[in-house]
């Protein structure tokens, strides 16, 4: 069984992504974007649009880079007592979870 | 005799050329001759009135005699072509056939019978009517084919009233109402119908340049590949001064560039649906998709941003699927349209919007703005759903060379910036090397 990428490099990919995404909407920049940064709400980087764009992007790069199919927004997202869409670090803590599963799969 | 008039209107031009097909004209004097010919050849082989027939073949001079010699003999018509090659066994079972007559490449032909009563009370009604009958099968484009059958007689009505001659084209074939309506309104007006071998736009346009063609129905799938391929700057078209378009609708992009490479073509939009038949059309000219529908037996109303219409030559009803028309006859075309005194401008198929967030997108209106990006070949935008925003748009392309997923991405994205609301912007961008158009050169947004 192989193991899936740490937690590290998926923020890394987060980061990486979510900063392309708000270059690429007319949004402010961020100065920086951490673990803590929330992605919805008051304070946050992105407007509902944006978010889509960043979980598609996020889905479509974990299949090139790790050959892992996911579907990070369906029911089961949207239906977590936290969403997992409400920071940086929760939503690379769920996408590590779902990785994880799928591997588990094989 | 339902074609008894059209039949004799044939006779006055003998020397005149019906039909050219494989780059030979055959007249009318010798397409009414196999008319005759078929009509004895049924009698031998106890083909008659109130038979489902159908017609497998091309737009030659043979299966379109036996169209008209069916047509003559009150049978139920349903014509396939290679087409729907994969969907023919399911066709011939919905619509109950009992004889299936096929053409070859040469033009030849075989009759085979299937032993089976029909069951269908729409058909029943017609055959016990002694009209004959017409079965055509929608493109599936969006969902599953529905068989449309018509009472062949007020569909052939319209053409009684002289018009102009023309030599015409054929892009859609005998399997599709667009090719019904330019096979009688030439037959009937004496003009020439063009078949072509492939819908290869260098084919096409050497076709137009060899036999003076007039008029080129089409559908903006195919005008776009002929703007793409720039064929025209390699043929001779002077000869053409009509370019029809429909079935989908015309991205702005699209028409603006075909009125400026072609100044001197008239480009009306037709509409027409295999269930009513073809309405009469007048674009408010040839740059706008303002376009004036109706016409001698037909009725167009809206509602809620939609168009119905009703019309006399309506189909009798589908084979396989509940009614589309309500009690006083008239039918949701399912087409959302913007309104400005008669003129209507088509912005796409009701079930094809997109809503994000509770904000409508035409796919058409985003393919317009795509196609202009360098490098985008075609492009198919659809919806998909998605648990935040309901749906969200996505756009599959195809482009000429080969580009780096991440950098074309970019590149929409920036292409997009000061052209789409926000909304409208592809969330979701891929590439395909596949074709994304039906066999007839219809744009396919299935997801």
């Amino acid at each position: 069984m192989s193991s899936g990428p740490d937690f590290d490099t998926l923020q890394t990919l987060v980061i990486a992504t979510l900063f392309e995404v708000v270059e690429q909407s007319n949004k402010p920049v961020p100065e920086s974007v951490e673990g803590s940064t929330s992605l919805v709400g008051k304070q946050a980087v992105l407007d509902s649009l944006a978010l889509v764009t960043l979980i598609v992007e996020l889905e479509q790069r974990l299949e090139e880079e790790y050959d892992v199919m996911l579907t990070l927004a369906d029911d089961r997202a949207m239906s977590q007592k936290h969403s997992p869409f409400r920071t940086v670090a929760s939503l690379t803590h769920y996408i590590a979870e779902l990785i994880s599963e799928e591997m588990g799969r094989d | 005799m339902s074609i008894a008039w059209l039949l004799e209107r044939m006779q006055q031009w003998p020397e005149r050329n019906a039909i050219v097909w494989h780059d030979q004209a055959y007249t009318y004097g010798t397409l009414v001759e196999q008319v005759q010919a078929w009509v004895e050849e049924l009698d031998r082989h106890d083909v008659g009135p109130g038979l489902v027939v159908t017609l497998e073949g091309d737009y030659s001079p043979n299966a379109v005699s036996l169209l008209l010699a069916l047509i003559a003999r009150a049978t139920i018509v349903v014509p396939l072509t290679r087409s729907v090659e994969a969907h023919r066994d399911e066709f011939i079972a919905i619509a109950e056939v009992q004889v299936v007559i096929s053409f070859d490449d040469e033009d030849g032909w075989h009759l085979e019978r299937r032993a089976l009563q029909v069951s269908n009370p729409l058909t029943r009604n017609l055959i016990d009517s002694g009209h004959p009958g017409l079965v055509l099968f929608s493109s599936g484009s969006t969902g599953k084919s529905k068989a449309a059958l018509h009472n062949f007689t007020p569909l052939l009505a319209k053409f009684q009233l002289p018009r102009h001659s023309r030599t015409t084209l054929t892009f859609l074939l005998l399997d599709h109402i667009g090719g019904i309506n330019t096979l009688f309104y030439t037959l009937a007006n004496g003009g020439t119908v063009v078949a072509v071998p492939s819908r290869d736009p260098e084919v096409v346009c050497r076709t137009i340049a060899a036999h003076q063609v007039q008029t080129l129905p089409t559908s903006p799938t195919f005008l776009n590949l002929l703007l793409i391929s720039e064929a025209y700057e390699r043929h001779d078209l002077s000869s053409l001064d009509l370019i029809t378009y429909g079935t989908e609708v015309m991205p702005a992009s699209t028409l603006e560039r075909l009125h400026a490479i072609f100044p001197k073509v008239q480009l009306l939009q037709t509409y027409g649906l295999s269930e009513l038949g073809i309405l009469r059309s007048k674009s408010r000219d040839s740059g706008s998709l303002w376009v004036k529908v109706g016409g001698e037996g037909f009725e167009t109303k809206i509602v809620d941003n939609v168009l119905w219409i009703r019309a006399q030559s309506a189909m009798l009803g589908y084979l396989n699927a509940p009614s589309p028309f309500d009690a006083e006859g008239w039918m949701n075309t399912q087409d959302v349209v913007e309104v400005d005194g008669d003129y209507l401008r088509i912005l796409g198929r009701h079930t094809e919007i997109i809503n994000v967030g509770g904000q409508k997108v035409y796919p058409a209106e985003v393919e317009s703005v795509l196609l202009q990006m360098p490098n985008v070949r075609d492009v198919a935008v659809l919806g998909e759903a998605n648990p935040i925003t309901g749906q969200i748009v996505t756009a599959r392309f195809n482009l000429f060379e080969p580009e780096e997923l991440g950098a074309f991405k970019r590149r929409v994205r920036a292409f997009c910036k000061d052209r789409l609301a926000s909304f409208k912007v592809p969330v979701k961008i891929t590439l395909t090397e596949d074709e994304q158009h039906s066999a007839r050169f219809k744009k396919m947004r299935k997801g």
